[in-house]
């Protein structure tokens, strides 16, 4: 009888150990994975130690890992671009972006792979593969030339791209912040009123101000609102409707062609020739710029606020047709407008990795195409011509170069938050351009004494090293 | 059976379970931290296991053999935690060791401690005693003993007086209990008096150290014996039911008893507050997988208290499933061989000395185990022979070491071919 009962306690172990062996299959097996991918698992800190490097199109390490730490040697320089990397606060910009390509393979969760891993460390091989390498088309010179001068200014943003190709040269935002050092000061980063974490140069939104005029001047062409040998007259300000509009960049203008209302900036002409156009035709142009549309990019960007069509005033339409109003967008749709007047109507698309290279093995992720062909060539020959009278004799005559022409355009945005924002967009060489660039300087005042000179440089450098 | 086949016999088991411990030992550090004279004394342990028992005995082998060969395992994943510990370890499995085997010939008297029943109450009481005046409190619960360099876990030796007595007093008092109906008083309350002294013990434990682990493993204990000498069901449930509401008291009056049960029902909700430490040791098994990581190369250390407590993530995570059935597998077999051994005995105490051994160590493996994996609240005891803690480790020898001197019968005799036989 006793015996029975050793027995019936025996079989209780087998029934209790059944329960442990069922529980520990389902935690480790079936629960495995989705517990291994939780955010506070510190496993995942030690994959970034295999982490993939960040490189500039040349080969310059922009984001390492080095032991348990992510360095990035270019510090504040890009570092809204490149994003940081954070046991505690996660990763953004292209650490967040690229983060399945630069993070190593993971054997949790397949056994397959588990059990390889496990035969090769059973013969010695301890080795583990890295996460990809992600190569972008920043050019360090570029880059460093356009962080240098941006950073002597409190808030502001640079974009250069090649219009040929959409590949992204250079980024930079200001203020910014030191990635290498992301966890002590993100605490202070986020309650900052200067957005340092903010990337200006994708996702600032301002108003265009003059710059602007490059689309108002593409549409009223291509639509035939206006000829290159349409002339306007302005007498400094104009009365539409209850509103009064007064220029802000230059004089009153006077008599003038198209040229000269655009090399001297004339928001009056420019508000005349809005007017004209109409706002349906004006809004057309706008949505074939993609506008006010999300753009097609690797990195997430703000879209251009575009007011709303059907309550449009005459007044704010006039506005809009200089860069005013309620308009605002991004340097990087403003480098993007200038690049299609450089690449002939085409707006190419633009890109920022150009490779993902695995085990040396490098997949090319170029985008390809253009984004659309919002004006003729014709148009965009016009355009340029325009632009190279700003810089030739207009309002943009700091932004020229020695044996190089420069096209360009100034823009003195007004805005709510004090002083005007600089701006300046162009490109070179003007019959062949290879690169273009924008550049906004907040609250600095006349486009042509801060931005352009910045612009200048940043070409000036850009172009001995794009070929 | 000849002289020659029975030195063969224990000859290689012996042989076996130590070339299997140097095997597993192979891979850990340990080489940088024994020393020199080691080899000489496990000979002479190993020859005293083979020569220091009559030519005319038989005993199960198997069960030291086990239990070295997990204590080998146990050593080489706590020199991978803490070569530190390790050190420590390495001293304490050699006394276990010693104490074992050279216990092994004079337990087979074991028979003699029926008489002082009441002994290892009185043991078993002043150990309480010298734990509330001298113990340290450690994360919530006081089961330390310090003297000098060396801590001591009194709970440990307190397991296995508590079984000496329950198996006495039950041996004696088995037939009346059984017999009494459950409805008369006067029968139960006359012999149950005494028994509650063993169910006491455990309450005394939750409520004195707030140790539920331990008071749990006594209880099941308890209960078990109570159960394989009586057969009495409404005991054994009316006795658990009792310590259920006196757990569940437990839970509102201590906060830490409260957190853990928190924890365990969501260990990811406070996953760096007080789920730290169980989150990390899901993070560990999770990474373990089907196969494991490989041994030295997981991740554990991140679990605190790793090498104690939570030693079963630690293998896991690099042992993968595969190797924690293994485990759990070699544990049951050790356990189920205990209980058989007990089923041979031919009068009541030995079997209830051995079942109760066997299903004190099965219970904490079960409790620890599955307090790990979430089968239900942690609760802080060492995993036998795996954990590092000396007074585990001796503890938990002496009991295979009685046990295996309980499994000696004459060669002569037949074997009882199944424990259901008599």
């Amino acid at each position: 009888m006793t015996n029975r009962a050793i027995a019936g306690l025996a079989t209780l172990f087998v029934a209790l150990f059944l329960i442990l062996a069922a529980r520990a299959a389902y935690v480790m097996v079936i629960q495995g994975p989705s517990i291994a991918a939780m955010p506070y698992n510190p496993r995942h800190a030690l994959l970034d130690q295999r982490r993939g490097r960040i490189l500039a199109t040349d080969g310059t390490v922009l984001a390492e890992s080095v032991g348990s730490k992510r360095v990035y040697p270019l510090g504040e320089s890009l570092a809204q671009t490149l994003g940081y990397l954070s046991a505690r606060y996660g990763t953004s910009g292209i650490e967040a972006a690229y983060d399945r390509a630069l993070t190593p393979a993971d054997t949790t969760g397949d056994p397959a792979a588990q059990w390889a891993e496990l035969l090769s460390a059973f013969k010695g091989d301890l080795h583990r593969p890295k996460g990809a390498d992600v190569v972008t088309t920043i050019v360090p010179s570029v880059q460093n030339e356009a962080w240098s001068l941006l950073s002597q200014h409190a808030r502001g943003a640079v974009v250069a791209l090649d219009p040929r190709s959409g590949a992204v040269l250079a980024l930079a935002s200001v203020p910014s912040f030191d990635p290498n050092r992301i966890d002590s000061v993100f605490p202070s980063l986020i309650h900052d009123s200067q957005s340092p974490l903010l990337d200006r140069s994708l996702d600032g939104l301002y108003p265009p101000g003059s710059t602007f005029k490059i689309v108002t001047a593409g549409a009223a062409l291509e639509s035939g609102t206006v000829t290159m040998h349409s002339t306007f007259e302005d007498p400094g300000h104009v009365q539409i409707g209850n509103f009064t509009l007064h220029d802000n960049e230059g004089e009153a203008t006077g008599l003038q062609d198209l040229t000269g209302a655009f090399a001297l900036s004339s928001n009056v002409d420019f508000a005349g020739i809005t007017l004209k156009m109409g706002v349906d035709t004006f809004y057309d142009y706008l949505s074939k710029w993609g506008i006010g549309a999300s753009l097609d990019f690797q990195l997430p960007t703000e879209t251009a606020r575009v007011p709303p069509k059907d309550s449009l005033t005459p007044g704010e339409l006039a506005q809009m047709g200089f860069g005013q109003g309620a308009l605002l967008v991004t340097p990087m749709q403003m480098a993007l407008i200038a690049a299609t007047i450089a690449d002939n109507g085409n707006e190419p698309r633009p890109y920022i990795v150009r490779q993902i290279v695995r085990d040396g093995v490098a997949a090319t992720v170029t985008p390809s195409g253009s984004l659309s062909t919002p004006i003729s060539a014709d148009t965009a020959a016009n355009v340029k011509k325009m632009m190279i009278a700003v810089v030739q004799r207009g309002t943009g005559t700091t932004a020229q170069l020695p044996n190089v022409q420069v096209a360009g355009k100034t823009g003195t945005a007004t805005n709510p938050h004090g002083a005007a924002h600089s701006w300046f967009v162009c490109f070179a060489p003007a019959d062949h351009p290879r690169v273009v660039v924008a550049v906004v300087v907040e609250n600095a005042g006349y486009g042509a004494t801060v931005a352009a000179p910045i612009a200048r440089d940043v070409l000036r450098v850009a172009l001995k090293a794009v070929k | 059976m000849a002289p020659l086949t029975l030195l063969l016999r224990r000859g290689i088991t012996v042989a076996v379970a130590l070339a299997l411990s140097a095997f597993i030992l192979s891979f850990s550090a340990l080489p940088a931290l024994q020393p020199g004279w080691l080899p000489y004394v496990l000979g002479a342990l190993a020859a005293l296991w083979i020569l220091w028992q009559p030519m005319t005995v038989v005993r199960d082998d198997l069960i030291p053999a086990m239990a070295i060969v997990l204590s080998a395992l146990g050593l080489a994943l706590v020199s991978r935690l803490s070569p530190q510990l390790a050190q420590k370890q390495l001293w304490w499995l050699l006394v276990s060791l010693i104490l074992a085997i050279g216990m092994g010939q004079p337990f087979t008297r074991f028979r003699a401690f029926a008489g002082y029943k009441y002994l290892w109450v009185v043991g078993s009481l002043l150990l309480f005693v010298l734990l509330l005046v001298f113990g340290q409190e450690i994360n919530g619960a006081r089961l330390w003993i310090r003297i000098g360099a060396i801590q001591f876990e009194p709970i440990e030796l307190i397991k296995l007086f508590i079984v000496f007595f329950l198996a006495a007093y039950l041996a004696e008092t088995a037939d009346v209990i059984g017999n009494a109906r459950p409805w008369s008083v006067r029968a139960n309350l006359k012999y149950l008096g005494p028994l509650f002294l063993g169910w006491g013990a455990s309450m005394a434990i939750l409520v004195l150290q707030h140790d539920i682990g331990m008071a749990t493993l006594l209880l099941a204990t308890f209960a078990a014996l109570l159960y394989v000498s009586t057969r009495r069901l409404d005991l054994v449930i009316g006795g658990i039911v009792i310590f259920g509401l006196a757990a569940f008291w437990a839970v509102h009056h201590y906060p830490y008893v409260a957190t853990r049960i928190a924890v365990w029902n969501h260990p990811f909700s406070d996953a760096l507050g007080a789920g730290y430490q169980s989150s990390q040791a899901y993070y560990a098994l999770a990474a373990g997988g089907i196969f494991g990581t490989g041994f030295g190369l997981g991740h554990p250390g991140f679990i605190p208290d790793v090498a104690t407590d939570y030693v079963f993530a630690a293998y896991a995570e690099e042992f993968g499933l595969i190797g924690a059935l293994a485990i759990m597998t070699v544990f049951l077999m050790l356990v189920r061989r205990m209980l058989f051994v007990g089923a041979e005995q031919p009068d009541l105490y030995a079997k209830l000395l051995a079942v109760g051994m066997g299903a004190t160590l099965g219970f904490q493996v079960f409790i620890i185990i599955g307090g790990v994996i979430g089968v239900f609240p942690l609760t802080g005891i060492t995993l036998p022979f795996l954990s590092y803690g000396g007074s585990s480790l001796v503890a938990n020898f002496l009991l295979v070491s009685l046990v295996w001197a309980i499994s000696s019968r004459l060669c002569a005799a037949p074997p009882s071919p199944s424990p259901s036989s008599s």
